[in-house]
């Protein structure tokens, strides 16, 4: 007995002796580890100075040759990142009536003639948002020893917003041509002369393509286990197929997706993204599925001096998908009118109208749209876009007259129902507020208005989810709870009720 | 009905009419001229029958400002500040109104005569010979800043020795440029340019020599003993370019040495006044050699030196001394019986049964070398010992060690 006591104190004090020890080295480890963390000698000098993207309007050069030297491509590399930087200083200048970066990329003369701006701006108090969304540089002269261009900049569409004592005043957007002269000073290319040839307001014409004729049967689609995560790590062909053919049994002809713009790589669009999306079209076309990609979600800044980046990722997605079949219309953004408290209502409307002339310029055959939010704001920018798009989520019994009045509104505009749908959520949160006979009843009012007035519509959604990202309603309960019920099926894959009513019968 | 029809379409044509109207007449542009000269007062004149507050838009090509109006009665007057109305370029204007969308442009022209003119000169210098060529950009700008209109004649006048010209251009896309060709001397040559009676403060191109053409060379020496000591000098011709200049300073010739034996020996040396001098010691033992020359890449000598290096120790001595273990060589004599300078190399080999076991290298001093061979090292037996100086070579076999 004692002899067993003795084992057993033995154990323990080893054990005891053990973990002590751990920790000890955990902890001294644990120190070691911070004292040699954080002085990279490498990172001393900031010798690796990477390049981000700030500002990216369309560039091209005039392919003419010139007098004078012959420009290499590194040359005209060097030229046009100084370039480009020299007009976003500018625009920063404009914006802030401060004189950061100025003076690299203007010189001692030319550098005093914005500041004359600057001084005066700053003394009244007004501001200038700007940005160019392209440019069209053709080289004329490059002098003999390196040190010297002249160069013309045709048709550059320029963009101004107005702010006097922060409060907006007005916005326009320009066309005007260049002349300009560079010198190479201690490594940069510096504007030393710049002339503004001519400049006239833009005439904005907007060519539409029409889908009228085409019913548009349609529904929002995320996959049941990575909602709002359509193209993530979890992306599987096998589930998309699935649910692709269960669509096209329940007469449902039409998806709505939707692109993230920070998954997608904003400016420089991953191609590993473009391969995924350009899959799940290929697997709606193969259900005889159309879809209407939504363009920029979880974007929410519309800053002008990010409009360049922005339009280059809508750019590399337009431009390698727009001869997929499976592709019915490019819906510019989701609910953007959420967006005007914050970010200013002329602000997120500029935006928007020169996204779909940065999209029109590229895909003529597709129609674009805009996902309003409500039907209120449906008639902004009406003439900008194909066809009418707007959510509803409210009293299904005004539906119909409310759809009237637009319709009056807008008579030669096809007008589709782009979200509408009610949440079965019945629970803690908000005992009996639904449930899934409420659900159904509300879809088949829904689908008997729709069918009569033979209106397009894409619902709001296939499944019910387990998790709602916090970025789409927030985390509190009672309002990401109902969220997750919005769907035909449920969680465990049973049909709801409801989904006699997901199209037409 | 059909009338009726008609009518309501009149009643509502006319309606439109009135509000286009209204919309296009409310505010008007009275100011005519449409170009102004840079610093003059530019004042923008409309005509405004509405109540509202109209603001207006200018636009350079460095900043845009906001201007607010001064009104009498109908009409309200934008007055255009100095630092935009001096800049050249368009000037872009737009009315800030609820109704209107008015908008246009007028020109600032820069003045007629230059206040300075900006030279840029580049490469800094050329070579001879009428191929290379500089360039000149000439900027003349007003006394804005701005650069003159287009066609502006500019005068560009350059001076080499006794050759002035003056060549009339005109301004194009901003600037003036020409490419001044190099003439056939070297020298310096002074460029600067003019515009309406202004001129530029001059700025001179280096004319560099061309590439130079073969040339000759030549050496000089005391003796032409193989004495390992004395040194030869090879020196070139004045070298030149094709046009007959000097070749620059500092040019870097090489000289390649092929002895008898087939190996190469190489100096240099760098041009002053278009001669290369280089140096280089005797051999130790008579020897041939055949010396060329080259500038890398350029240009080689005309003909291929020959030089013959005689004996300069015919003979020498030797002694054992020590139980054979110490070998002293000397006194080597030169080619007049002299000793032989301090550093004479002198090499001495021990073998074994034909297998050399040790060899070791000394120089000479005054005129002697003495070897050691180490008792703990080397036990005691027979051996042979090699001695080998100035190309002599003395063999002692069977010597005995104790």
């Amino acid at each position: 007995m004692v002899k067993n006591n003795k084992y057993f104190i033995r154990v323990i004090a080893m054990f005891f002796y053990i973990i002590v020890i751990s920790i000890l080295l955990f902890l001294v480890s644990s120190l070691y580890t911070y004292l040699n963390t954080g002085a990279d000698r490498s990172k001393m000098l900031h010798l690796e100075v990477k390049k981000i993207d700030q500002y990216l309007p369309k560039i091209a050069w005039a392919e003419n040759g010139n007098e004078g030297r012959f420009v290499d491509d590194e040359t005209l590399k060097n030229i046009e990142n100084d370039y480009l930087d020299a007009w976003y200083v500018n625009h920063v200048s404009n914006k802030t009536n401060t004189t950061a970066g100025i003076e690299d990329y203007y010189t001692k003369n030319a550098r005093k003639k914005i500041y004359d701006f600057i001084d005066e701006n700053k003394k009244n108090n007004i501001s200038i948002a700007s940005t160019t969304i392209n440019h069209n540089p053709d080289i004329l002269f490059f002098s003999e020893d390196g040190q010297l261009i002249v160069l013309e900049d045709k048709e550059v569409i320029e963009y101004s917003s107005i702010y006097e004592n922060d409060k907006f005043l007005y916005d326009y957007t320009s066309k005007a041509s260049y002349k300009m002269m560079l010198l190479l000073e201690d490594g940069f290319w510096r504007i030393r002369h710049k002339i503004k040839e001519n400049e006239e307001d833009l005439i904005k014409n907007y060519t539409n393509v029409s889908i009228d004729t085409f019913e548009i049967r349609g529904i929002n689609y995320y996959p049941q286990k990575t909602p709002w995560d359509t193209f993530g790590d979890n992306f599987d062909k096998d589930v998309l197929d699935k649910d692709f053919k269960l669509l096209n049994n329940a007469n449902i002809n039409t998806i709505r997706i939707f692109i993230p713009y920070v998954d997608f790589g904003k400016a420089n669009v991953d191609q590993e993204k473009i391969n995924k999306l350009k899959t799940l079209l290929d697997i709606a076309e193969t259900n005889n599925l159309k879809a209407v990609v939504t363009l920029f979600d979880f974007y929410g800044n519309y800053n002008v001096l990010d409009w360049t980046l922005n339009h280059r990722h809508a750019e590399a997605i337009v431009t390698n998908l727009k001869d997929h079949n499976a592709i019915l219309a490019w819906d510019i953004k989701n609910e953007p009118d959420l967006d005007f408290n914050s970010r200013g209502k002329q602000n997120v409307i500029a935006w928007l109208e020169h996204m779909s002339l940065i999209i029109k310029s590229i895909d003529k055959k597709h129609p674009i749209t805009i996902g309003w939010s409500n039907i209120e704001s449906a008639s902004i920018l009406k003439d900008a876009i194909d066809f009418i798009s707007f959510h509803y989520y409210e009293d299904v019994d005004l539906f119909e007259e409310k759809f009237n009045q637009l319709k009056k509104e807008i008579p030669n505009k096809k007008l589709v129902l782009g979200e509408y749908g009610l949440s079965s959520y019945s629970g803690f949160w908000r005992p009996f507020a639904s449930s899934e006979e409420k659900q159904e009843a509300y879809h088949k009012k829904m689908q008997k208005v729709l069918t009569e007035k033979n209106i397009s519509f894409m619902s709001w959604t296939l499944y019910d989810f387990d998790k709602v990202p916090k970025e789409v309603v927030g985390s509190l309960p009672w309002r990401t709870n109902p969220q997750k019920r919005f769907g035909f099926i449920d969680t465990k894959g049973n049909l709801k009720p409801s989904f006699k009513y997901i199209s037409k019968q | 009905m059909v009338l009726k029809r008609l009518n309501s379409i009149l009643v509502f044509c006319f309606v439109v009419n009135m509000l286009t109207a209204q919309k296009t007449n409310d505010i008007k542009l009275l100011t005519q001229k449409k170009e102004f000269i840079s610093g003059s007062a530019i004042q923008l004149s409309f005509k405004n029958t509405s109540e509202e507050q109209i603001k207006l838009i200018v636009k350079n090509s460095y900043g845009t400002r906001i201007l607010n109006a001064s009104q009498k009665e109908n009409t309200i007057n934008f007055i255009i500040p100095e630092y935009i109305s001096k800049v050249r370029g368009n000037l872009f204007w737009k009315i800030i109104s609820k109704s209107n969308q008015l908008s246009g442009s007028i020109k600032v022209l820069p003045r007629e005569k230059p206040k300075t003119i900006e030279t840029y000169l580049g490469p800094p210098s050329i070579i001879a010979g009428g191929k290379d060529f500089t360039m000149l950009v000439t900027i003349p700008t007003d006394k804005f800043d701005n650069p003159l209109k287009e066609k502006t004649p500019v005068n560009i006048k350059t001076q080499f020795l006794e050759n002035e010209s003056i060549s009339e251009e005109k301004t194009n896309n901003i600037i003036v440029y020409k490419n001044i060709f190099s003439p056939l001397k070297s020298g310096r040559m002074i460029i600067s340019s003019e515009s309406h009676q202004l001129n530029s403060t001059e700025i001179d191109a280096a004319i560099m020599p061309d590439n130079a053409i073969n040339y000759d060379i030549f050496y000089s020496q005391n003796h032409n003993y193989a004495d390992g000591n004395q040194i030869t000098s090879f020196y070139t011709s004045t070298i030149r370019d094709a046009h007959q200049n000097i070749i620059s300073d500092g040019t870097y010739v090489y000289f390649i040495v092929q002895n008898k034996n087939n190996k190469i020996l190489k100096t240099s040396g760098t041009t002053i006044n278009g001669v290369a001098t280089a140096k280089i010691i005797h051999p130790d033992k008579e020897d041939n050699w055949q010396i060329s020359s080259y500038i890398q890449g350029i240009a080689e000598s005309n003909k291929t030196l020959n030089l013959t290096f005689n004996k300069a120790v015919l003979d020498y001595n030797y002694e054992l001394l020590d139980h054979n273990r110490t070998i002293t060589v000397g006194p080597i004599k030169s080619f007049q019986n002299q000793m032989i300078p301090d550093g004479l190399e002198v090499s001495l080999t021990l073998l074994n049964e034909g297998k050399e076991i040790y060899k070791t290298l000394k120089t000479s001093r005054k005129g002697f070398v003495s070897f050691k061979i180490d008792k703990n090292i080397y036990p005691d037996g027979i051996y042979d010992i090699r001695i080998k100086s100035a190309g002599i070579t003395k063999e002692l076999q069977k010597i005995k060690l104790w």
